[in-house]
């Protein structure tokens, strides 16, 4: 018999999708409310009730725990996010009932993924999630920059789904099996295709050197989309690289272990030397999302030394920062739409105090200087990767960040002492400022008390 | 003692920059912005005036000390505490500050509110530097003064502040990083940031000279060090007065801080290893920097050019490793705290009435502006180490100590002291002698605040001169643990 109570998380979601749709397609209106309480509710069962479900699984602790945690971030960030989509989508006359129906696939496909234990559910997982993408990167119809991004990231994204279609094959042929548990021994071709899994892996979490498509994928999108992209998605295919990394044992194969210390130092170098030159807000985010795509692959590698924790760490860091940058930005509008150049942030200190403030303490903690909670983040993985003996990693990655600086300091600088040059109209809207203020409090504060937020991820790990 | 006072010290500019923070701008005047952050800072002198008075000479170790668990998963805490080495540069950043606010208040008019603030957390961060006594407290605080700063010259500077601000930030945050591993390297073996367990671990001896080099690089560029020290200049040339002051006042202790603090007592066999090439950089540094400083025609490049010299006199005395190196090295850096921000105030008080910094453009100030020409005067022979100011004690000491180690370096250091005589008498002589130029004839001699001020840099400057015991009663202590 089949154990449906193991997944009721992902039954609840497709509840709300059903839901949804029958709302759209009634004409009631679009279904952020309801929404927001079904995430809401989802949350509390986790936290409360999450670890029944899995009482029945074969997984160990760590990995329950592991697939818990994600979720409930997974689904805290999606009541975050789909309450703060209104306002944009109303400016951008995007406000129709299919995007939070793509929000929900999406949300739905890092659920499956995220706790799948074979290939095959993973794929699913990975595709439910990425379609959702594609057709929110083009949601913007009537503007040709979304369109062509839609195209780009799905052609783009296609090419790497057949990577991972035929990777997986590949390793069926050779264990005739999709389960993680029964790959042990690897030949030569199962070896093959674990690498074209991880390429398309490297791919959905934008690795360099398979990142072409984030920066004009990010620009293109509507602001909205960027801000899904940048976040939950990512986090869920970075749980499950994790995941794949640990029970596959990658560590223990050279050469895939290679692959990785690679992408990660290119990832690390290309994010910050693309970003220096970027003059739009929105690919200057994409090359340090790269960037930071670098420290977390550091992070996923370094993991014998407290590193769940550390990886969760950085990534709840990261995910509140950039929360945090993006209703920022979503918050600034000209007269002409949407601000998209770094000048446009020109003169924000005079404008609006408490936006600016709260953009350089994301800005000095993405660059990890202290005393915000980056600096912690950093400092925790290369803690971990210098124990684990990845010398030329930790000074790679400390020098990116040096250069990394350069460029956040030059966003500063465009808010503080630069004079604006066109009029902002301030969109004030106060679930955004609620959002901003409360992520730079939270950043600033863990200087002065670390404790609740690592004992939270540590205790799972126990 | 229970009294939390190391906490409390920290806290109150933090405090005050919060509340001004939250205070609202448009009702305040800039008047009543300067004077309550001049109540802040004064408040917070007195304050830590009680360090001196309660500290207990005749006690080795830290003081005062407070410790907190900060993460219960690492030995890395909250762990406060000072000794004589750091008490003396604690009281000069708190005395430099209040004069910093008082000098920027005519001069600062736009954006008055967070010009304050950001001196309060510099203030901050600074006390939170030489107080800490866990390494990573320390590398938080030691990084986190590089904001306050960055923001300071950047918004309040010259024409060319953002080149200055950006060269200034990358290149310490460039050097710091690699500290930042070390840090995290002896962390992973040590189990403990706590620096009084670590400087008793004794490190295996090619790992000591990797791990030193990081260390080296951090403090290095701080100090600054030649061939380091080129962000220096720009940053001097460009922030505004203030900034200038609390700049070579106390920033570039930090360095040498560093230096006494963590680099010499942890790793030993490596100290001795390096000696070298540390005392040629100096030695290169002294003279150097000295004669490009002979021939600036922009009177704050020179002074900020002199602080090189002036450093490499504080390097060469630390690496000595000898009691009388140190002492030396340490009294120059408290004296050199005091002089050269007392030089870039004067240089402040000269621009903000004539609005150039080039030495051409003055002639004859002391038919116009006598009492200018005085406190020039005073504080121009301490620089050069006239006998009678505290800029002798510490350059007297540190050659003295130099015989011991080598002559060459004696004879090096000895020529670092005549070209620095030349240039600094120079550059009086042309500002305050020669005819009057017409465009001086306008200039206004020192008002009552400047006075003020110039008159306690001037009493301090000569008070250690005269009184060197003051200081060497407080330090000597501290600072024989230290040498190995």
């Amino acid at each position: 018999m089949i154990d449906f109570y193991s997944f009721a998380p992902e039954i609840f979601i497709l509840a709300l999708i059903l839901i949804s749709i029958t709302f759209g397609i009634l004409n009631k209106g679009v279904t952020i409310t309801i929404n927001a309480t079904g995430f809401s509710l989802l949350t509390i069962f986790l936290i409360f009730k999450g670890h029944s479900l899995y009482q029945n699984s074969l997984y160990s602790l760590n990995t329950i725990n592991l697939i818990l945690l994600s979720k409930i971030i997974l689904s805290i960030g999606s009541i975050v996010f789909i309450l703060l989509s209104r306002r944009p989508l109303k400016n951008e006359n995007l406000f129709r009932y299919e995007y939070i129906l793509f929000i929900l696939f999406a949300i739905l496909g890092s659920f499956v993924l995220i706790s799948s234990d074979n290939f095959l559910t993973a794929f699913i997982g990975l595709e439910l999630q990425s379609l959702s993408l594609y057709l929110m990167a083009a949601f913007n119809t009537k503007n040709l920059n979304s369109n062509e991004a839609g195209i780009k990231y799905f052609s783009l994204g296609a090419l790497s789904s057949g990577f991972l279609l035929f990777g997986i094959s590949m390793i069926y042929f050779d264990t005739a099996s999709f389960t993680f548990q029964n790959l042990d021994n690897f030949s030569t071709i199962s070896e093959v295709g674990l690498a074209l899994v991880l390429i398309a892996l490297f791919f959905k979490v934008s690795a360099a050197p398979f990142h072409i498509w984030t920066p004009d994928v990010y620009e293109g999108s509507p602001t909205i989309s960027t801000l899904f992209f940048a976040t939950l998605p990512k986090f869920a295919s970075l749980i499950f690289l994790f995941r794949i990394y640990h029970e596959l044992n990658i560590p223990k194969i050279d050469s895939l272990h290679y692959i990785f210390q690679i992408v990660c130092a290119i990832s690390l170098l290309v994010g910050v030397y693309g970003a220096i030159t970027q003059k739009i807000i929105k690919r200057l985010l994409a090359f340090s999302s790269i960037n930071h795509i670098g420290f977390m692959l550091l992070a996923i590698m370094s993991y014998q030394y407290m590193s769940e924790g550390t990886i969760f760490f950085y990534l709840i860091i990261y995910l509140i920062t950039t929360f945090g940058v993006f209703s920022v930005i979503l918050n600034l509008r000209t007269s002409e739409g949407e601000i998209t150049l770094l000048t446009g942030l020109n003169g924000l200190k005079a404008s609006s105090r408490s936006k600016a403030i709260s953009m350089l303490v994301f800005l000095f903690s993405l660059a990890g200087i202290p005393p915000f909670a980056g600096f912690f983040a950093k400092f925790f993985i290369l803690s971990a990767s210098i124990n684990e003996g990845f010398y030329v990693l930790s000074v790679i990655a400390v020098i990116s960040s040096v250069i990394a600086a350069f460029y956040y300091l030059s966003v500063i600088k465009n808010m503080f002492f630069n004079e604006s040059e066109t009029e902002l109209l301030l969109d004030n809207n106060k679930l955004s400022s609620f959002i901003f203020i409360s992520s730079a409090i939270i950043i600033t504060l863990f200087f002065f008390y670390p404790d609740p937020l690592i004992n939270l991820v540590d205790s799972l790990f126990k | 003692m229970s009294f939390p006072i190391l906490s409390l010290l920290i806290l109150t500019p933090l405090i005050g920059a919060l509340t001004l923070s939250l205070s609202n701008s448009a009702q305040l005047k800039n008047k009543t912005i300067f004077a309550s952050g001049l109540w802040i800072t004064t408040g917070e002198f007195l304050l830590s005036l009680l360090l001196p008075i309660f500290y207990d000479k005749s006690q080795n170790g830290y003081q005062f000390t407070e410790f907190h668990t900060w993460f219960d998963k690492f030995d890395i805490n909250y762990y406060l505490g000072v000794d004589g080495v750091s008490i003396p540069l604690i009281l000069l950043t708190t005395f430099l500050v209040p004069i910093c606010l008082l000098c920027s208040w005519n001069s600062i008019q736009n954006r008055v509110k967070e010009f304050v603030i950001y001196f309060l957390l510099l203030e901050s961060f600074i006390i939170g530097v030489f107080v800490s006594i866990d390494i990573v407290i320390f590398y938080v605080f030691f990084e986190a003064v590089l904001i306050p700063m960055f923001l300071i010259i950047g918004i309040w500077g010259g024409e060319n502040r953002l080149y200055a601000t950006f060269k200034f930030f990358l290149y310490t945050l460039a050097g710091s990083v690699l500290m930042l591993l070390a840090i995290i390297y002896i962390i992973s073996i040590t189990n403990t940031g706590n620096i009084e367990v670590i400087s008793k671990f004794v490190f295996a001896e090619n790992i000591q000279l990797i791990l030193f080099l990081c260390f080296f690089a951090s403090f290095a560029v701080k100090v600054p060090m030649f061939p380091f020290h080129t962000w220096l200049p720009d940053a001097h040339v460009q922030a505004p007065t203030s900034g200038s002051v609390i700049l070579a006042g106390v920033l570039l202790k930090l360095g040498a801080y560093g230096f006494m603090r963590l680099s010499i007592p942890f790793f030993e066999f490596a100290s001795y290893y390096f000696q070298p090439l540390i005392f040629s950089l100096s030695c290169i540094a002294i003279v150097y920097t000295s004669i490009v400083a002979l021939r600036q025609t922009d009177m704050k490049k020179m002074i900020a050019y002199s602080s090189v010299a002036h450093m490499g006199f504080v390097t060469i005395g630390i690496f000595t490793l000898t009691q009388d190196g140190m002492n030396g090295a340490y009294f120059q850096m408290i004296s050199h705290g005091i002089v050269s921000a007392a030089l870039f105030l004067i240089v402040g008080v000269v621009y903000e009435r004539h609005h150039t910094r080039m030495i051409a453009d003055y002639s004859g100030v002391t038919n116009i502006m006598p009492r200018y020409s005085f406190f020039f005067m005073v504080f121009m022979l301490s620089s050069v180490g006239l006998p009678g100011t505290s800029g002798f004690v510490g350059e007297f000491l540190v050659i003295m100590s130099t015989i011991s180690v080598s002559v060459y370096l004696t004879i090096f250091t000895a020529v670092g002291v005549i070209l620095g005589a030349s240039y600094m008498l120079l550059l009086y002589k042309n500002v305050n002698f020669g005819d009057v130029k017409a465009d001086i004839k306008k200039l206004t001699d020192l008002t009552n605040i400047e006075i003020f001020y110039f008159t306690c840099l001037a009493f301090l400057t000569i008070l250690l001169g005269v009184y060197p015991k003051l200081l060497f009663d407080m330090i000597d202590a501290s600072i024989s643990i230290g040498i190995l």
